[in-house]
């Protein structure tokens, strides 16, 4: 290593006051250039985790609290590394970085850390004394419930709430917390079958722990009371009532327990059993699907005397397919509405106008989706009456609690109408009204609605059977009358002339099979796989058609896999399709021998929107899918990500060359990389300095191609013999191999200078300028303006600046492939991000073609090449040499498709004569 | 991964440590085990480790606290410290008690092992200088 061994001789001649072996200088620079390195990889991997978060709060995709505390712990503990780094290239020079560090994570864990509510409340309330406004105390569900019970002319069952306090109470006297906390940490929540494994242990630690004595005397004191008001021995039912449970848009449908009938003996464990259900694996999972803590979710249980059910259902005040509807939908089955809502019976659905007088509109009955099943006597069962009155309370509630309501209901057999339940509707996603359960008039002159009848009879009559089946079309005149249009036998529950118009339409073969139900909209294609057992369950795969016999609430967990689901039976009421619908996944039901028709590994295409199933893969009705919507949408934990946010990624200190550009002026993350990174190349130099051989440790270069680049000697880059006293070095005295053929590629072709820029991109650009102070290309600093090679012989780092861009390649060429090493990072421009991701998306596709394993985010690129042969390498580098310097401010014009395209072929012919010649 | 370097690992949980130590036994690593710090504390005096890898919760002596205990009596062996995702700080703690680096639970086995390849060879660059004249 003749050049560092000059470079040695050279400061020990000069720096007579800190005099140093030659073997102790190059001990130390080796030691500042493994900190200089890991601080470079400190700083790779903080940007990385930051784009990550980005991402995830940009894509509206799910993401757990864990993502957010795992990624917010690699930025944390990158940039402490990078601070740590930095001290040692600088003696201490930045210790106050320490300080700024501090202030930044303490708002960090502020953020990450929010003590768990605590309660102190009573641990039992009567369902009588409870108003909306004690969600805190009891859950929504029973706060609800307990509003509903105060609206004169609704009827709720008699009852009282074991309060979230309670459960509370419950857990710390058994200390059951930090175990529990343990056994959530550890979760791999892709691995099914590790959730289901601590799901039993938390649940089965709960409902064995034993009950304080003082709450059980105050539960059962309180069911004493109810005996009183009721009958001796008075059965219950207990429901889950969870904080966050019933918040619009993030229904906990079905995901905690409810158990019925149950006797005085039982309270004691059934209670037990719920407040444990909050630990169910469907519960686990969609908290962390939903960004919901588990801290923040305490159990309120709802102790509701037992309705003798004739007839139960579940209300939607709107069509979830279509918030304007001007009816409300019933769906409902002889017995409890357990039924109705757990999706093991199919269901008769009434759409009955929200108009008084309430008339039913459609009814589609059970018999038109099961031929075998038994089919309920409506409406013999449901009078005019009954359906009018269901359909007046739906709208007292909805009118009171000012949302489209989801009612749980049942009417005894007294003939009274009892609400178990009623909270906001989760509606359909997708295009509000193109499948709801009525369509407006195409035409709307001759009538206000219209429709085709599946099922049985529309106009609502006491005795009106038809005696089969039948399909309708039917309309209602702008008078209100109902009139029958059209009237013909429905075969196997499908019309025949519809399924061959179908088929015309499509042009593109025969559905496979049909469905009766959309419970959510959407289209989806991909393999299927059956499940009918919970062995099935462990083994779905990612991104699969879920077909089940039953759509129950078991299968929840699935949905976070599924990219479709498909029931033999079920209805839009059912839990699982709240939950689909919730996770825009879509669902079909009624879909006859779904199980038997269809084979593992198939591969289909599913359009619940039109209940239809095709064979393989439908690329234009893919197409007319609707785009994925924000998930996490007003959760907690998206409010956290976006919060912890602001501590980490904004770019404060943007221009080296400013007065600001100073340790105390970092405000996030971010800015602390920044500082880092600009600082430790200059430390790079300072080393220099101390050692009095600044001149010698960055040279201009010399030649041809315009900018400024500069070379750092890290070892035995140089020439032997080079003139170490020179100010400025030519190519001929560089040895260093990645950096001439960095250089090759730089110089292969000249550069035209930035691409004319239109008015609208400047308006962008300065409109950057102004979100961005302190950030001024014109007037860039030389520290902006300068492109470093920090070079040893086998090794070359180059960091490229202008304006708003930042690019590093980074290569050791070794003949030892393990060593070998080829990376390239681009980020920022000074354009909007669509012109900034336009020129990303074109990096990526040209570095594609040349066999770069590449990684975008946002509008960050990395590309690697590793453990190649060295010819290969230096291809690899010529290329990025090439693009570091032809690709600068090209973002401008990447709005423009015609630039684009000119420019990926000008650059692939350039490339590729390059390549040629070498 | 060929190396005479000596790895660690210290974990109250069997189900995780006994499976960790045969991953990286099969890298050509020699490894060993133990349940708690003191025991962890026992074997160092007997024989020291270069490389350790260890949980931050454990009880008696957290994993934290052994950290700074082992770096003050063996500055040059690295201890790369195992977080759950609940407790965020423990990264930074442990990254100011002396830690090589963190890895979060549950652990990708590859990125452990790099860690590890990193934190030996950081251990052997050490050795060697210091016995340079």
């Amino acid at each position: 290593m003749p050049g560092i061994v000059n470079w040695i001789k050279t400061v020990f001649s000069l720096d007579k006051s800190a005099r140093r072996t030659p073997e102790e200088l190059q001990a130390a620079f080796r030691a500042r250039y493994r900190s200089f390195r890991a601080l470079l990889t400190a700083n790779n991997n903080a940007l990385e985790a930051m784009a990550e978060m980005e991402q995830t709060l940009q894509s509206g995709q799910t993401f757990s609290m864990a993502f957010v505390r795992s990624r917010s712990t690699a930025v944390m503990v990158n940039v402490y590394k990078m601070i740590q780094h930095l001290t040692v290239l600088s003696d201490g020079r930045y210790h106050h970085l320490e300080t700024v560090f501090e202030k930044i994570s303490t708002h960090l864990n502020d953020t990450l850390e929010e003590a768990p509510r605590v309660y102190s409340g009573e641990w039992i309330i009567p369902l009588t004394r409870l108003r909306r406004t004690m969600a805190d105390e009891v859950g929504e569900k029973m706060a609800n419930l307990g509003e509903v019970a105060s609206l004169a002319g609704v009827k709720t069952p008699p009852g009282f709430v074991i309060t979230v306090s309670a459960a509370s109470y419950f857990l710390s006297a058994n200390n059951l917390a930090p175990e529990i906390d343990r056994l959530l940490q550890m979760l791999d929540t892709d691995n099914l079958a590790e959730v289901y494994t601590a799901s039993a242990a938390i649940q089965q630690m709960i409902s064995n722990s034993r009950l304080p004595a003082d709450l059980e005397e105050k539960i059962y004191s309180a069911y004493a009371e109810l005996e009183k008001e009721t009958k001796n021995d008075v059965t219950v039912a207990m429901r889950s009532s969870a904080l966050g449970e019933d918040y619009a848009g993030a229904s906990f449908a079905g995901q905690y327990h409810t158990e019925l009938n149950i006797h005085k003996e039982f309270l004691g464990q059934s209670y037990k059993e719920i407040v444990a259900s909050k630990y169910t694996s469907r519960a686990i999972l969609y908290r962390l699907q939903k960004g919901y803590l588990h801290k923040d979710i305490e159990m309120g249980v709802g102790c509701l005397a037992m309705v003798d059910a004739a007839v139960s259902g579940v209300t939607y005040t709107r069509d979830p397919a279509n918030p304007a509807s001007s009816w409300v939908i019933l769906n409902m089955t002889q017995g409890t509405a357990q039924r109705v809502v757990d999706g093991t019976c199919n269901t008769d659905l009434f759409l009955v106008s929200r108009q008084s007088p309430h008339m039913i509109l459609q009814h589609r009955g059970a018999n038109s989706v099961n031929s075998s099943g038994s089919g309920l006597a409506f409406p013999d069962i449901l009078t005019m009456k009954w359906a009018s009155r269901l359909t007046e309370i739906a709208l007292i509630l909805e009118a009171h609690f000012g949302s489209p309501q989801d009612i749980e209901w049942s009417i005894n057999k007294q003939g009274e109408i009892i609400i178990l339940q009623s909270r906001p509707m989760v509606a359909a996603i997708g295009a509000a009204g193109s499948d709801s359960f009525l369509s407006e008039s195409e035409s709307g002159e001759e009538s206000s609605l219209c429709g085709l009848v599946i099922g049985k009879p529309c106009i609502a009559s006491e005795n009106g059977h038809f005696g089969f089946p039948q399909n309708n079309e039917w309309s209602i005149d702008k008078q209100g009358e109902n009139n029958i249009l059209h009237s013909k036998p429905m075969v196997d529950g499908t019309d025949e002339e519809d399924r061959d118009n179908s088929q015309d339409e499509q042009g593109a073969g025969h559905p496979l099979l049909r469905g009766l139900i959309t419970g959510s909209q959407g289209v989806a294609c991909g393999p299927v796989y059956l499940v009918r057992s919970s062995v099935d369950m462990l083994q779905f795969p990612k991104g699969a058609v879920l077909v089940v016999e039953h759509p129950l609430p078991e299968w929840a967990p699935l949905l976070t896999k599924a990219i479709a689901l498909i029931g033999e039976t079920g209805s839009v009421a059912g839990h699982l399709a709240t939950v689909a619908r919730e996770f825009a996944i879509p669902a079909v039901f009624g879909v006859v021998d779904g199980l038997k028709k269809l084979t593992n590994g198939d591969i289909i295409t599913v359009d619940a929107t039109n209940r239809t199933i095709y064979s393989g893969k439908r690329e234009d009705l893919l197409a007319q899918a609707a785009q994925q919507p924000d998930l996490m949408a007003g959760s907690p934990v998206q409010g956290i990500l976006r919060n912890l946010l602001q501590h980490i990624t904004p770019l404060n200190l943007t221009d080296p060359g400013s007065p600001y550009f100073k340790s105390n002026y970092c405000e996030t993350l971010h800015d602390i990389t920044r500082f880092c990174h600009e600082k430790a190349v200059v430390e790079m130099f300072r080393f220099g300095e101390k050692n009095h051989f600044d001149q010698r440790a960055a040279k201009r270069l010399m030649g041809e191609v315009p900018l400024d680049w500069w070379v750092i000697d890290l070892a035995d880059g140089f020439r032997e013999g080079t003139d170490i006293t020179d100010k400025t070095i030519c190519m001929e005295d560089i040895v260093s191999a990645p950096m001439i053929a960095i250089w090759e590629g730089i110089s292969s072709f000249p550069w035209q200078g930035p691409p004319a820029v239109s008015v609208r991109g400047l308006g962008s650009i300065l409109f950057q300028s102004t979100m961005q102070q302190g950030l001024e290309p014109a007037v860039a600093s030389p520290m902006t303006a300068k492109n470093y090679f920090l070079i040893s012989k086998n090794f070359c780092n180059l960091s490229v600046r202008l304006g708003y861009h930042f690019a590093m390649i980074e290569a050791y060429l070794s003949d030892l492939l393990t060593e070998s090493y080829v990376t390239f990072t681009f980020k920022g421009g000074a354009a909007d991000t669509n012109r900034k991701i336009g020129r990303i998306t074109l990096l990526s596709e040209i570095l594609g073609q040349f066999d770069f394993r590449l990684e975008q985010k946002g509008d960050s690129l990395t590309a690697r090449v590793e453990k190649r042969p060295i010819e290969f390498l230096r291809q690899r580098l010529k290329i990025l040499g090439y693009l570091s310097l032809h690709a600068r401010q090209i973002d401008m014009v990447m709005n423009n498709q015609a630039s684009v395209n000119q420019y990926r072929e000008k650059f692939l012919t350039e490339i590729n004569a390059m390549l040629s010649k070498s | 991964m060929k190396t005479h370097q000596k790895i660690l690992i210290v974990d109250d949980e069997a189900d995780f440590r006994i499976p960790l130590a045969k991953i990286i036994s099969r890298r050509g690593l020699t490894v060993d085990t133990a349940e708690s710090c003191s025991k962890a504390m026992a074997k160092m005096t007997a024989d020291p480790f270069d490389v350790i890898v260890m949980d931050v919760s454990m009880p008696e002596i957290s994993g934290i606290h052994c950290l700074m205990l082992i770096k003050q009596e063996w500055p040059s062996a690295e201890v790369i410290i195992l977080t759950g995702h609940a407790s965020v700080n423990s990264g930074i703690e442990g990254m100011k008690g002396g830690a090589f680096d963190y890895c979060l639970k549950p652990i990708d086995t590859n990125e452990l092992l790099e860690k590890i390849e990193l934190a030996c060879e950081k251990v052997r660059i050490t050795r060697d200088e210091s016995f340079q004249p």
